[in-house]
């Protein structure tokens, strides 16, 4: 089994990879390809959320706020302090960082509800900010952010962008399985378990919580922050919207919070299930009722996602080479110990 | 500052504070009974509001009327909301996946308003809508009193239920341990669903009482959760006198501070008070035994 995951990981790499490089070129026009860039931007957040939601197992419906955070501060870092673009990104990404420190201080301390209803506050606080401040925000006007090649045609700044996009994937994806693998992502997924018993066998839990957290908006911020600069405008009621949010979770649930490439899958279908509804429906409501019946769908019935419930499918149908359903009696169990101990000696 | 125009803004505090304190205690029965944070809450406030307006426009009578269906529409709704769905989670991860549930609740019936009615702005227009009366130099609108009214009587009956009735003695059986409530003989998936019916009904109260003199809007309802969900935890998450308390507190301050802020500003007092509570106490000010886990 453990051999199969690890072909299915380098399969799907490989697989990314291809389709990163390639899509560009096969995209038949722009739009197209603009589409695609949306969709990649869902999978970097999806992916930085599941930093938090995947590992610790903290349902934080805030992160679309904070991709907007990232993206009004690196505009406002363009715009008023005049920084370059990609200097402005960074910085940005760190602030959001910093920001993210007290924040976590706030959530994390207990349980998982009041974290959420932390991110929740915090979709509403921004929205709040950005939308009343408007001296330094923009306000409900928006702000314009200037493109970082003022030179290249609209097809090549899309496909500036799509590589961009693919470079900070593929690291967020590379941090993501770095954890995993380590001791830090063994403490997390000791939390996401049971967080008594984590915290009872000299887990950090605190710690552990607040450093993913702070990461996990990093990357977020970074997406945002990509999406401004690619964009090139901000509206306070897109960028920190509760939905904007609630798709990220969709995505990466969808996908499988518990696998690598879960989110980015979740992006796939979402991100284009999305684009969809919004060439074929317009702007009605519906596309409210949509998400949140395939929202719902996914949280009563796949709530470890589609990535699993193939894997799951996969392991049905392969010859069976585990050894036996019965179960061991405990006299069994103690020839099996006594067999063992005799062994060792 | 002005006496009398503080004077009127603390009277307009306390009434608006009357109404967090109803659905505040909707929000803790739910979490109570199951650690579930429902963030549709508001959501059924709203589409209670938009019942409301609909029985005033389209059947000419007055919105309280509406309650007649509605109540008991909502307590059903609340039953079945935790016996099909809720109660049919994964236990380990209920708190995480009740709370997109009830999400994915919330946007359905926004976007199921948003398609019914658009998304205009609705208003009730009543007769008594403009009447009002003087207090001590304050302007008291009658609407909003009765409002607060209704949100009192719900309030005092949802507590002489609690208190004095075997149903309600179940409940908080059930509340406190529900292990051991059914080793009592009592039947707690039954009376948990139950529980969640009566929150839901005081959205129900709350989202008539809200319709009298507010302009209403499918997406209304995000402006409510967020408070909703401040003063829960501000008053220790679970416990429903410190709900109350931090609703009335917390209104008050918002209408206060309205005259110097301005509407939106003061808005976020609600936030500020959360992350305080988070930071220095985040089992809540009021709080009970629940709170400290979560």
């Amino acid at each position: 089994m453990r051999n199969v995951s690890r072909w299915a990981t380098s399969g799907g790499a490989v697989l990314l990879v291809a389709a990163l490089l390639l899509f560009p070129s096969v995209a038949p026009n722009p739009y197209v390809l603009s589409a695609g860039i949306v969709v990649l931007n869902y999978a970097v957040l999806s992916t930085s959320w599941n930093f938090v939601g995947g590992f610790t197992g903290y349902i934080s419906l805030g992160h679309g706020a904070l991709a907007g955070l990232g993206g009004y501060a690196t505009g406002l870092l363009v715009v008023k302090a005049g920084l370059s673009s990609f200097l402005a990104l960074f910085a940005a990404a760190v602030l959001v960082g910093l920001v993210a420190v007290p924040v976590g201080f706030a959530a994390l301390r207990v349980r998982g509800a009041s974290f959420v209803i932390v991110s929740i506050a915090i979709v509403l606080i921004l929205l709040l900010v950005f939308q009343s401040w408007a001296s330094f925000t923009g306000g409900s006007r928006g702000l314009v952010v200037p493109r970082p090649f003022p030179d290249l045609s609209r097809p090549e700044h899309h496909r500036a962008f799509w590589y961009l996009y693919s470079g900070l994937l593929a690291l967020a994806l590379l941090a993501w399985w770095l954890v995993d693998r380590s001791r830090f992502g063994l403490g997390l997924k000791a939390v996401r378990e049971d967080e008594d018993k984590a915290e009872a066998l000299g887990t950090p839990t605190f710690a552990y919580k607040m450093i993913v957290f702070v990461v996990s908006a990093f990357f977020t911020a970074l997406g945002g922050g990509l999406y401004a600069l690619w964009f090139g405008d901000l509206d306070p009621v897109f960028q920190f919207s509760i939905l904007s949010g609630s798709y990220l979770v969709l995505m990466a649930l969808l996908g499988g919070v518990r696998n690598l490439f879960g989110p980015v899958v979740g992006a796939v279908v979402v991100g284009v299930a999305l684009e969809y509804f919004k060439v074929s429906f317009g702007d009605t409501q519906l596309h409210l009722v949509a998400t949140g019946v395939l929202l719902g769908l996914v949280v009563m019935f796949m709530p470890d996602g589609v990535l699993p419930a193939l894997a799951a499918l996969v392991k049905r149908l392969r010859p069976d080479d585990s050894a036996t359903i019965r179960e061991e009696t405990a006299e069994e169990l103690r020839d099996r110990r006594l067999a063992n101990a005799g062994d060792k000696r | 500052m002005d006496g009398a125009l503080l004077f009127q803004s603390v009277v307009l505090g306390l009434l608006l504070g009357g109404l967090y304190a109803l659905l505040a205690a909707g929000l803790t029965l739910y979490f109570g009974i199951m650690r579930v944070v429902m963030i549709a809450h508001s959501a059924f406030l709203i589409l209670a509001a938009y019942l409301a307006w609909w029985t005033h426009t389209e059947l000419g009578i007055d919105p309280l009327l509406s309650m007649i269906v509605t109540v008991p529409l909502f307590f059903g709704a609340g039953v079945l909301l935790q016996r099909g769905l809720l109660s049919r989670l994964r236990p380990m991860t209920l708190t995480m996946m009740s709370v997109l549930l009830t999400f994915a609740i919330a946007v359905t019936i926004e976007g199921l308003l948003g398609y019914a009615f658009t998304g205009t702005q609705r208003r009730i227009q009543l007769g008594y809508g403009s009447a009002s009366f003087g207090l001590f130099g304050a302007r008291i609108a009658v609407v909003k009193l009765i409002a607060f009214g209704l949100a009192a009587v719900a309030l005092g009956g949802l507590y002489l239920l609690m208190k004095r009735t075997r149903f309600g003695w179940a409940l908080r059986a059930t509340i406190q341990h529900q292990d051991a409530a059914r080793l009592v003989g009592i039947d707690t998936a039954r009376i948990a669903g139950y529980g969640f019916g009566l929150g839901l009904a005081t959205a129900a109260v709350g989202g008539t009482a809200l319709s009298l003199d507010t302009t209403i809007y499918p997406s209304l309802h995000w402006h409510w959760i967020g408070p909703l969900m401040a003063i829960i935890v501000v008053g220790g998450l679970g416990s429903v006198p410190g709900a109350a308390a931090a609703a009335l507190i917390l209104g008050l301050a918002q209408s206060v501070l309205q005259i110097p802020m301005g509407t939106t500003w003061a808005q976020t007092v609600f936030y500020l008070a959360l992350f305080a509570t988070l930071a220095f106490r985040p089992q809540g000010f009021f709080g009970g035994r629940l709170a400290q886990r979560f």
